[in-house]
């Protein structure tokens, strides 16, 4: 690839980063306002329902995330979210307390949890980190299944209280989880890109270096998980109010492989990855939902794409349609 | 003492097992190094491989067993090709091929067989008897089948120049090409290796527990902790790691019923990596 030969001046360097920051902030209110005013235009609730679960997904994914950036990769995720819906949906059910406090609640012993996990844990690197975690979550999930009557075993915790005193209608519960993944999705783009985030990179660069400069290595991985923890408890305890019934089969092993493949998918280097590859992943599959049993095969097909054709994830499409472009207008001079 | 003898039988059975099943897991992991998560959907497809072989072509069961293994083991050197080696290097695409795979294989098995608990007819019927003890044939053999192909491999690994290869790039993957070996050939051979224990192991255990299109999700956890608990770059290790889950898996249940032994299970493996972070004999990652 040939460099440019002019080298622009600092103010017009200046300038056209101005003017991206503001092509990106039209953007993504753009997609904003496009999803909040949805419901106008679909009626169906059935498309309303699977956007709902969309946004559930998202807030845990993109919290996924965030905990990559500090070099460890949780497979616990869908077990703290676990831990989030079963907190809410016990609270909820045996104490009665309202849904505006045991959200909240949910979030912060999900991150009380997800810190007292991390603290043993952040011994472990790399792939025994992954792994620990892993039996962490199948762990926690099973212990949730021996709960007996207090958890509902394997069948399930049933009648848990509704959002909203009207449970047929959606739009209460799509704008309340469109609000959610909003501040969730802001707070950790917030989180990522300040001094924090910073410090975590440079451990996930490389752990001895970062401390030799006077990070706190073990406290700033304790923190992340907790972080992310908070929002993916509080998505959990969301789910658990929404769905009013829940199943300890939706917090498995292969929930997690999930959620890490809506990570993947959509790249796990960018911070929009998980929310694109989170919209693909889900909706794509819903469109298929008359092929039945049929249907995995289409979420394995679009994975199998992007496996072999997009190196970096769905994210990456531009950057890629950029390369391509420059190269062949550089071809042809 | 029927109890006992039972339990004993368990344990080796389901040790010799998993420790199959792990050192396939293994092969690729030291030597691809590679997570393969689509192993346990290999693992199922063996037993229900297994299974059509005898119902739909009427195959003897040790023919069938046979053909199982060769014909999964193919496949293996076919995913080895087409699936790992274009992104060896590559953890996050790596894991994603693997989810593909097993998504692909999980499913098929649900379309074509249901989700209904089959079984595979026993390799050999009657019982085994001297005084009080009985034991049932089909235990013994599947026992003493296990132990032939794990002495098997250990004399593969470490008496043969195939075995030895492997060994050397699983030490020191650049100092192995720099000597002259094929890592590609060897990659497939592991991988034949590794796809065949694990189809044999899923016929075995489908006679033994009998065959679910999700049974590969349990079996991969398992692994998963043998591997981990063993450490990275190790055989021997993982014998010790299959033993002592093996033995946790079918004594506990004696005590403690259902899902909080499982849960103990569990708890003893998080605890035994946090006293051990780099497993009981590997290296650090």
């Amino acid at each position: 690839m040939k460099r440019d030969k002019k080298v622009p001046s600092a103010t017009a360097l200046s300038s056209h980063i101005e003017k991206r920051i503001w092509e990106k902030a039209a953007l993504y209110t753009g997609v904003v306002i496009i999803v909040a005013l949805l419901p106008v235009f679909l009626r169906s609730i059935y498309v309303m329902h699977v956007l709902i679960l969309t946004f559930i997904y998202v807030v845990a994914a993109v919290s996924l995330r965030t905990i990559t950036i500090s070099g460890q990769f949780p497979l616990a995720h869908a077990g703290f979210m676990g831990i989030g819906a079963y907190c809410a949906g016990m609270t909820s059910k045996w104490l009665g307390w309202p849904p505006w406090i045991t959200i909240p609640t949910a979030g912060l012993v999900t991150m009380g949890i997800g810190m007292l996990m991390g603290y043993p844990f952040s011994r472990l690197r790399a792939l025994y980190y992954a792994m620990g975690s892993l039996f962490f979550g199948i762990g926690v999930m099973q212990i949730i299944q021996a709960g007996g009557i207090w958890t509902g075993g394997y069948s399930g915790l049933i009648g848990i209280s509704p959002l909203f005193p009207v449970t047929t209608a959606k739009i209460y519960y799509y704008y309340f989880f469109l609000g959610l993944t909003l501040v969730s999705i802001v707070a950790l783009y917030r989180f990522e890109f300040c001094r924090i985030g910073m410090n975590l990179k440079a451990i996930a660069q490389s752990h001895l270096v970062a401390s030799s400069v006077g990070i706190n290595e073990s406290w700033y991985r304790i923190l992340v998980v907790g972080v992310g923890c908070f929002f993916v408890g509080m998505a959990g305890a969301g789910y658990a109010h929404y769905n009013q019934v829940l199943s300890p089969a939706s917090f498995n092993f292969l929930a997690t492989l999930w959620l890490v493949m809506y990570v993947l998918i959509g790249g796990i280097g960018s911070f929009a990855g998980p929310i694109i590859g989170t919209f693909i992943l889900i909706l794509i599959p819903e469109f298929f939902r008359d092929l039945r049993m049929y249907s995995p095969f289409i979420s394995a097909a679009i994975l199998g794409i992007v496996v072999y054709l997009m190196p970096q994830g769905l994210a990456s499409i531009p950057q890629l349609v950029r390369t391509r472009v420059t190269e062949r207008r550089n071809g042809k001079r | 003492m029927e109890q006992i003898v039972a339990t004993l039988t368990n344990v080796l059975i389901l040790s010799s097992m998993y420790i199959l099943v792990a050192l396939g897991f293994a092969f690729l992991f030291n030597i691809l190094g590679i997570i393969n998560l689509a192993h346990g959907a290999i693992y199922m497809v063996g037993g229900y491989f297994g299974l059509a072989l005898i119902r739909l072509l009427g195959l003897n069961p040790w023919a069938a067993l046979v053909l199982t293994g060769l014909s999964i083991a193919t496949v293996g050197l076919f995913l080895e090709r087409f699936c790992f080696r274009p992104f060896s290097g590559d953890f996050n695409r790596t894991v994603m091929i693997c989810v593909v795979i097993t998504v692909v294989l999980q499913t098929a098995v649900n379309i074509i067989a249901g989700t209904q608990i089959l079984s595979l007819p026993p390799f050999v019927e009657g019982i085994f008897k001297i005084g009080p003890v009985s034991v049932s044939y089909e235990r013994i053999v599947t026992f003493a089948l296990g132990i032939t192909l794990l002495v098997a491999i250990i004399w593969f690994v470490h008496r043969t120049k195939w075995g030895q290869q492997m060994r050397a790039i699983s030490q020191n993957r650049e100092g192995a090409l720099l000597q002259g070996i094929n890592v590609h050939y060897i990659s497939a051979l592991a991988c034949f290796i590794g796809c065949g224990l694990a189809a044999i192991a899923g016929c075995l255990m489908g006679a033994y527990l009998g065959l679910g299109p999700f049974m590969g999700d349990f079996m991969l956890v398992k692994v998963l902790m043998i591997v981990i608990l063993a450490g990275i770059g190790t055989i021997s290790g993982i014998f010790i790691a299959g033993l002592i889950l093996g033995a946790l898996d079918s004594i506990l249940p004696l005590f403690i019923s259902g899902a909080p032994s499982d849960a103990s299970v569990i708890a003893i493996v998080v605890v035994l990596l946090l006293i051990r972070p780099q497993g009981f004999f590997g290296h650090e990652a």
